[in-house]
């Protein structure tokens, strides 16, 4: 029997190494899990204990062996009402109603925990082994009953507005743990008890815990976020802040207004996504209500786009400049109180557009320009941090290399000014390429 | 000169409002007459005070903005309509285009650039009662001045030229073309020299520099600069843009 326990410990063991390292929403129902898990662990530690203490009457100190039970007994309870507990929150999720038995359990949980302290153990010594019983046992297996009665009727009273799956797993953790217990009665020597309960929380982990559904979980909650962020219609948004410009411009508030006026026409041009190709002309008038809005936030800033119309027709990848600038922006100029320069500038060289975004920003910090290239070569293969701007930039990379071929691309370089220069080569084209 | 009378159609009381009182009528030879929040108040407002230009929303309540301007055309084809639009109506537009829409305009509405648009509206109404001039009134200074500037265009003109070519004064000549046509002259150059490119865009396959030439600017950039500025796209685009459309 020691054996079994020594497993069963090294099963929930596993199960809970897998469960805490693994990355989960904060709700209450997985909370409620990671206590349980931590409790059924030290109950089953204690479990184990007291098999071996009950069967060795004469050798172990009657003191030892008493304290050793009541905590085994008092572990259990817990546990029990943990199950409770567990299943209580994931009806309430399921139904959206309150839990109204909770506080039945708990002072059913206080009362029991109290006799588990108080009641006299006495321990039955048969040929075939010894195990507790009398009234402080009996406290054991009111409880299992009281709490598997109460989660009995939860699952009935709720069973039409309880998602299947989750009835079912519901259903099996109770079917498993009365039939242990009813077992155990039946054999008090067989000492079964940590496997009802290790089996129970095993048909939780399986069904409603283990790391895959924790995963889906979260990326359907981060997806439902985003999907909700892409409905925030953009048009509500600057129609409102033209809304309020002209109520700025009515109040006689010229500054404002015009500050708003390129908000909205940021915001507008930013709304472009649906064509991968764009004018140069498009994308720079994206980057002058950008950097003339930068300009007002940082009057230190000298912003420049030079770039001479005859190239305004160039076909570029949609919002690739914006990216480059705002990396120039919080990496290099940020470091130097915004005070400094910016430029951006194009020019043809034969069947080649050269974009360049110049800054005289704080420059490469060591090591950084190395891992900036390794990047941009191994654009393919590379895990961008999710903190941070690398995504941008390489993503900048990517879609050139996947719209323009793979000689085009984006390199950095240092410049005179101190500062970073990023590069983009892009093919010569004009017109149409829709 | 007559006030142009402006009916003003916008579901949101501060863009009303907002076109009320931050654009200048007065110096555009305008007046507000009335304004419209809806479809059908819309129509009923032009049926009653029969504006000369009415400054419309498309997405407005009951009756969007398309139906007005087609059922109001029916009932008289000479009111001038100019579209305000915000984004999400974009698609609308392609249809407003069919309606000969004078002038259209992307939200936010830049006064400005509003401006501009009101002068053109008075020029192509100008242009248009030159049209229908009978001989005698041909003879009218500022139909010869304006005959001279249409022939000219490729040349360089301005108004001392103007002034010296017709034996006035240049105060005069611009006094003549604020009065009778409600714009500066200089605007109006501009104005015209836009239209001969535009024209030029959509019917001819000529390069641009070549349009640029023949609308009267030697600067090929110049020329870019100004076209986009007026149009809010470059040549290239406007051209391709009209070859879209169906």
């Amino acid at each position: 029997m020691l054996r079994m326990e020594i497993a069963l410990i090294l099963v929930l063991g596993f199960v809970a190494y897998i469960y805490y390292s693994a990355e989960r929403t904060q709700t209450a129902l997985h909370r409620t899990f990671s206590v349980l898990l931590a409790a059924a662990l030290v109950h089953l530690v204690f479990d184990a204990l007291t098999l071996y203490t009950v069967n060795h009457l004469d050798t172990v100190p009657r003191l030892l062996n008493d304290a050793l039970h009541r905590v085994f007994v008092g572990t259990m309870v817990l546990v029990v009402f943990l199950f409770y507990q567990y299943i209580a929150i994931l009806v309430e999720e399921e139904t959206g109603k309150p839990r109204r038995l909770d506080i039945a359990a708990r002072v059913f949980l206080a009362a029991a925990e109290v006799g588990v302290l108080v009641l006299p153990v006495h321990y039955a010594q048969t040929p075939l082994g010894n195990y507790s019983d009398g009234i402080h046992a009996d406290v054991c297996y009111v409880s299992v009953a009281f709490y598997l009665l109460l989660c009995v009727g939860l699952l009935a009273g709720n069973w039409k507005s309880i998602h299947a799956k989750k009835r079912f797993a519901i259903g099996a953790a109770l079917g498993i743990e009365l039939s242990v217990s009813l077992l155990q009665g039946l054999h008090p020597t067989w000492l079964i008890s940590g496997m009802g309960i290790t089996l129970m929380t095993l048909a939780f982990y399986l069904t409603l815990e283990n790391p895959d559904i924790l995963r889906s979980e979260l990326t359907e909650q981060k997806m439902s976020m985003l999907y909700l962020k892409s409905q925030v219609n953009p048009h509500f948004l600057y129609n409102t802040l033209d809304t309020i410009r002209i109520q700025a411009q009515l109040n006689g508030d010229e500054k404002v207004a015009q500050l708003l006026m390129r908000l909205v026409s940021f915001f507008r041009h930013s709304v472009k996504v649906d064509r991968s190709m764009v004018t140069l002309d498009e994308e720079l008038e994206l980057i002058e209500a950008y950097l003339d809005l930068m300009c007002v936030r940082y009057p230190k800033l000298k912003c420049s786009v030079d770039v001479a119309p005859e190239l305004y027709e160039a076909q570029v990848p949609n919002f690739i400049l914006q990216p480059l600038v705002e990396n120039s922006l919080l990496h290099g100029l940020k470091n130097r109180g915004y005070c400094g320069e910016l430029h951006v500038a194009a020019e043809k060289k034969g069947e080649c557009l050269t974009l360049l975004v110049e800054d005289s920003g704080s420059g490469f910090a060591e090591g950084k320009k190395q891992k900036i290239d390794d990047m941009l070569r191994h654009y393919v293969t590379w895990e961008p941090k999710l903190t941070g701007n690398s995504i941008g930039v390489l993503n900048v990379q990517k879609r050139i290399k996947l719209l323009c071929g793979k000689a085009y691309g984006l390199s950095y370089e240092e410049n005179e000014l101190g500062g970073v220069t990023a590069r983009i080569t892009l093919p010569w084209r004009q017109g149409v390429s829709e | 000169m007559k006030l142009l009378r402006v009916l003003l159609v916008d579901d949101e009381i501060m863009i009303r409002e907002g076109f009320k009182r931050l654009f200048d009528w007065q110096a555009h030879g305008c007046e507000v007459v009335g304004e419209a929040a809806d479809g059908v108040q819309a129509l009923s407002q032009i049926e009653q005070l029969q504006p000369d230009i009415v400054i419309m929303d498309i997405n407005i309540p009951i009756m969007n903005g398309i139906k007005v301007i087609q059922i109001a055309r029916m009932r008289n084809e000479n009111i001038a309509f100019v579209i305000v639009s915000g984004y999400d109506d974009f698609s609308y537009c392609r249809e407003a285009l069919k309606l000969q829409i004078t002038d259209y305009l992307l939200k936010p509405v830049d006064y400005e650039e509003f401006g501009a648009c009101i002068d053109h509206l008075r020029i192509s109404l100008f242009e248009r009662g030159a049209a229908r001039a009978d001989e005698q009134e041909q003879g009218r200074t500022i139909l010869q001045l304006t005959r001279y500037l249409q022939e000219h265009l490729q040349e360089e003109v301005s108004l001392s030229l103007l002034a010296d070519t017709f034996h006035l004064s240049a105060a005069y000549i611009s006094q003549l073309f604020k009065s009778e046509i409600g714009v500066n002259f200089l605007n109006y150059l501009t104005n015209i020299r836009m239209e001969r490119a535009k024209k030029l865009l959509v019917s001819t396959d000529l390069p641009i520099a070549e349009v640029a030439e023949k609308s009267g600017y030697t600067d090929y950039r110049v020329f870019t600069k100004a076209f986009k500025k007026a149009e809010g796209a470059t040549p290239s685009q406007y051209r391709r843009d009209f070859e879209v459309q169906p």
